[in-house]
């Protein structure tokens, strides 16, 4: 009871330090939600790794998602927003040891527009929900990222420095870089830091053969599984890993420096 | 009194301030050796990710995700009693998990214990349906077990989840041979060699077996004379492949996995070989001909892979080499018609006709060149070369 005690002072105290800095600063990144146009494009490759074969069309109806990937700042809301009603969940892991991150909740103050990391699946779930959206499914990561056009990365074909990877020269050595560092790297729909930065939790359960069998229309990963799947790469993987076919995956229940997540909603008139 | 009673509450407050922290700094060591983990399992620093994954369980033992990670890390170090260990601890933690049971089955299957990788893969089947990997690994321990009929059944669920697996239609293949069931086996040995890379050599003994039992020695013959070729192969590969690895400066060697390579058609495996050939050639002051063949041998390969500028650069060195190699422009030649660049082509393979006017296939190549670019007398005289110079090597032979 007393440790219970101990822990909401302590809360309390670091979120009045934080609040005034975090007000100000959450205004900053206008993590706006891009129309994904209703629409057939390739996902997979006939020559890359054999969990992406094959390159197979899918349509998917339209959508929207979010330009960046979701922040420390924004979260923050979210975890205040919890921590208030004395719910003590869906916090995100501390890093001491690694300062270009820092611990929680320092680190939505110190930088609010980092993405967030050290979140599990269902802790991206959960902010999710409680935005009133969803996680994109794979197929939909892969069209952001893709575009209509079979790119390799979000940016084109070419092997330029246009993410925070683990190669060197990228501006950001060893640690994450702030949301929408990398303005030539957006994809075809303008989403931001779909290579690099983060790997990005998507909504589907991983399955090696998934595409030899999935629906041609809106696939929404297989129905039970281990792993759910990662997109994009992060600072801590050589580009080919980040290119925008690759299929990445861990335990919903993991949290590590390397992964976080952005937003998708259903576009409203492709419900009807 | 009051000054006593001050301390003892502050003191009391102490104590869990004090716990709470000591907490808090386990669990940042726990994070730390997991982070650390990671990054060397990404890394391939097996001993690395060990000892990270194994530091942070010492401190949080109940994380069956980190255990997972480490067994798989110990299966790929071939430390299969390890893998059981941390795979069993996992699985007390989470019974049901798909992928810890798989890999539990698959650790099994390593040690030949094939009644104890049923149990796992059984259950990794029924609750996930469209398993493929669980299905394939369940249907060999059944045809380890001599359970035909099941192995059929399993395997032919395999298949269905993945259409092109080679070594599914092998196993089935086998299967159907033991259940006498010999046009089955036939052709599913058929579907493994069409599916499977090169040297896949299984099938062919397999089809010999097959073809020997229904009574075709001709055919049996033929089959098994592939599969001793191709295991002659695999066992110059597997002797290569330790001697450069025990003698890394023995340029015989490089040379014979270079050649074995080749042959088993692994040409993205055969870059760095070559490359590696070139500079012992270079530090062991072979001769200018020893040298140009291996960029001879790098420029094939490029072509192979359609790479035709690699593929041209190499060939140039070679002739820069060895001027008088008209194998060497038949290759350049090759490189340039597939950049799309004519005249060079011509001119090139010209050379090489000027070198070796009798080897017919340099005259298909310039009759081919010429008629794409509409000069029809000249690609029916080279063409007639061709045939000319044939019909010269078939009388020889």
């Amino acid at each position: 009871m007393l440790k219970k005690y101990r822990y909401f002072t302590s809360i309390l105290i670091i979120m009045c330090c934080v609040n005034v800095t975090f007000c100000m600063l959450a205004e900053e990144v206008n993590n706006e939600m891009i129309l994904v146009p209703a629409g057939t494009f390739t996902m997979g490759s006939n020559f890359r790794s054999a969990d992406e074969q094959p390159g197979h069309k899918v349509h998917l109806s339209g959508y929207y998602i979010s330009k960046y990937e979701v922040t420390n700042a924004e979260y923050f809301e979210f975890w205040r927003s919890l921590q208030e009603k004395g719910v003590i969940k869906h916090t995100p892991e501390s890093y001491s040891h690694l300062p270009q991150i820092g611990t929680w909740p320092e680190r939505a103050s110190k930088f609010p527009d980092h993405p967030v990391v050290g979140v599990s699946w269902q802790d991206a779930k959960a902010y999710a929900d409680w935005k009133g959206m969803r996680l994109p499914t794979e197929a939909e990561w892969e069209k952001a990222a893709r575009g209509y056009t079979d790119r390799i990365w979000p940016w084109g074909n070419s092997m330029l420095p246009h993410a925070n990877t683990s190669e060197e020269n990228d501006g950001f050595e060893n640690s994450i870089a702030p949301v929408g560092s990398f303005p030539k790297g957006k994809s075809y729909y303008g989403a931001m830091d779909m290579a690099g930065n983060v790997w990005e939790w998507t909504a589907d359960w991983y399955s090696d053969v998934y595409y030899l069998h999935s629906p041609k229309q809106d696939p929404k990963g297989p129905d039970v599984g281990s792993w759910r799947v990662l997109r994009g790469g992060s600072w801590i993987d050589k580009l080919p890993r980040c290119s925008t076919t690759f299929r990445f995956y861990l335990y919903p229940t993991l949290k590590t420096s390397f992964v976080g997540f952005r937003l998708a909603k259903t576009a409203e008139t492709d419900k009807k | 009194m009051r000054l006593w009673l001050k301390m003892l509450v502050i003191l009391c407050l102490c104590i869990p301030i004090t716990e709470t922290q000591a907490e808090e700094d386990t669990h940042a060591k726990y994070v730390e050796f997991v982070e650390k983990g990671f990054r060397a399992l990404f890394q391939g620093d097996n001993p690395a990710t060990i000892k990270a994954f194994n530091s942070a369980l010492a401190i949080e033992p109940n994380h069956y995700e980190i255990l997972h990670y480490l067994g798989m890390i110990y299966a790929e170090d071939s430390s299969w009693n390890k893998a059981v260990e941390v795979y069993q601890r996992s699985l007390e933690l989470q019974p049901e998990n798909v992928e810890v049971l798989y890999s539990l089955g698959i650790v099994y299957f390593k040690l030949n214990q094939w009644e104890d990788a049923l149990t796992p893969l059984q259950k990794v089947v029924s609750l996930s349906q469209q398993h493929a990997r669980g299905y394939e690994v369940l249907g060999k321990v059944h045809v380890k077990l001599r359970q035909y009929d099941k192995a059929v059944e399993v395997l032919n669920k395999a298949i269905t989840l993945k259409p092109k697996a080679a070594g599914n239609y092998n196993e089935l293949g086998t299967a159907y041979l033991n259940l006498k069931s010999y046009d089955d086996a036939i052709k599913n040995f058929k579907k493994a060699i069409e599916y499977g890379p090169p040297d896949f050599a299984e099938p062919h003994f397999g089809l010999g077996t097959v073809y020997q039992r229904s009574g075709n020695q001709q055919k049996s013959r033929e089959e098994m004379q592939i599969y001793q070729r191709l295991q002659k192969v695999a066992a110059d590969h597997e002797r290569f492949t330790r001697l450069t690895r025990v003698d890394p400066d023995n340029l015989e060697g490089w040379v014979g996995l270079a050649k074995v390579l080749m042959q088993q058609r692994k040409y993205k495996r055969v870059i760095p070989v070559f490359q590696k050939c070139i500079e012992l050639a270079k530090t062991q002051n072979a001769s200018a001909a020893t040298i140009a063949s291996f960029h001879h041998g790098l420029s094939q390969t490029f072509i192979n892979l359609k790479y035709p500028k690699l593929a041209i650069n190499s060939a140039q060195k070679a002739v820069e080499l060895v001027p008088k190699h008209d194998l060497y422009y038949n290759t350049l030649g090759s490189a340039y018609a597939m950049m799309g660049d004519v005249q060079n082509a011509i001119a090139v393979f010209q050379k090489a006709v000027s070198l070796n006017e009798e080897q017919p296939y340099y005259h298909l190549n310039l009759s081919k060149l010429y008629d794409s670019i509409g000069q029809q007398k000249l690609a029916k005289q080279h063409y007639q070369a061709y045939q000319l110079f044939l019909s010269k090597q078939k009388a020889k032979k």
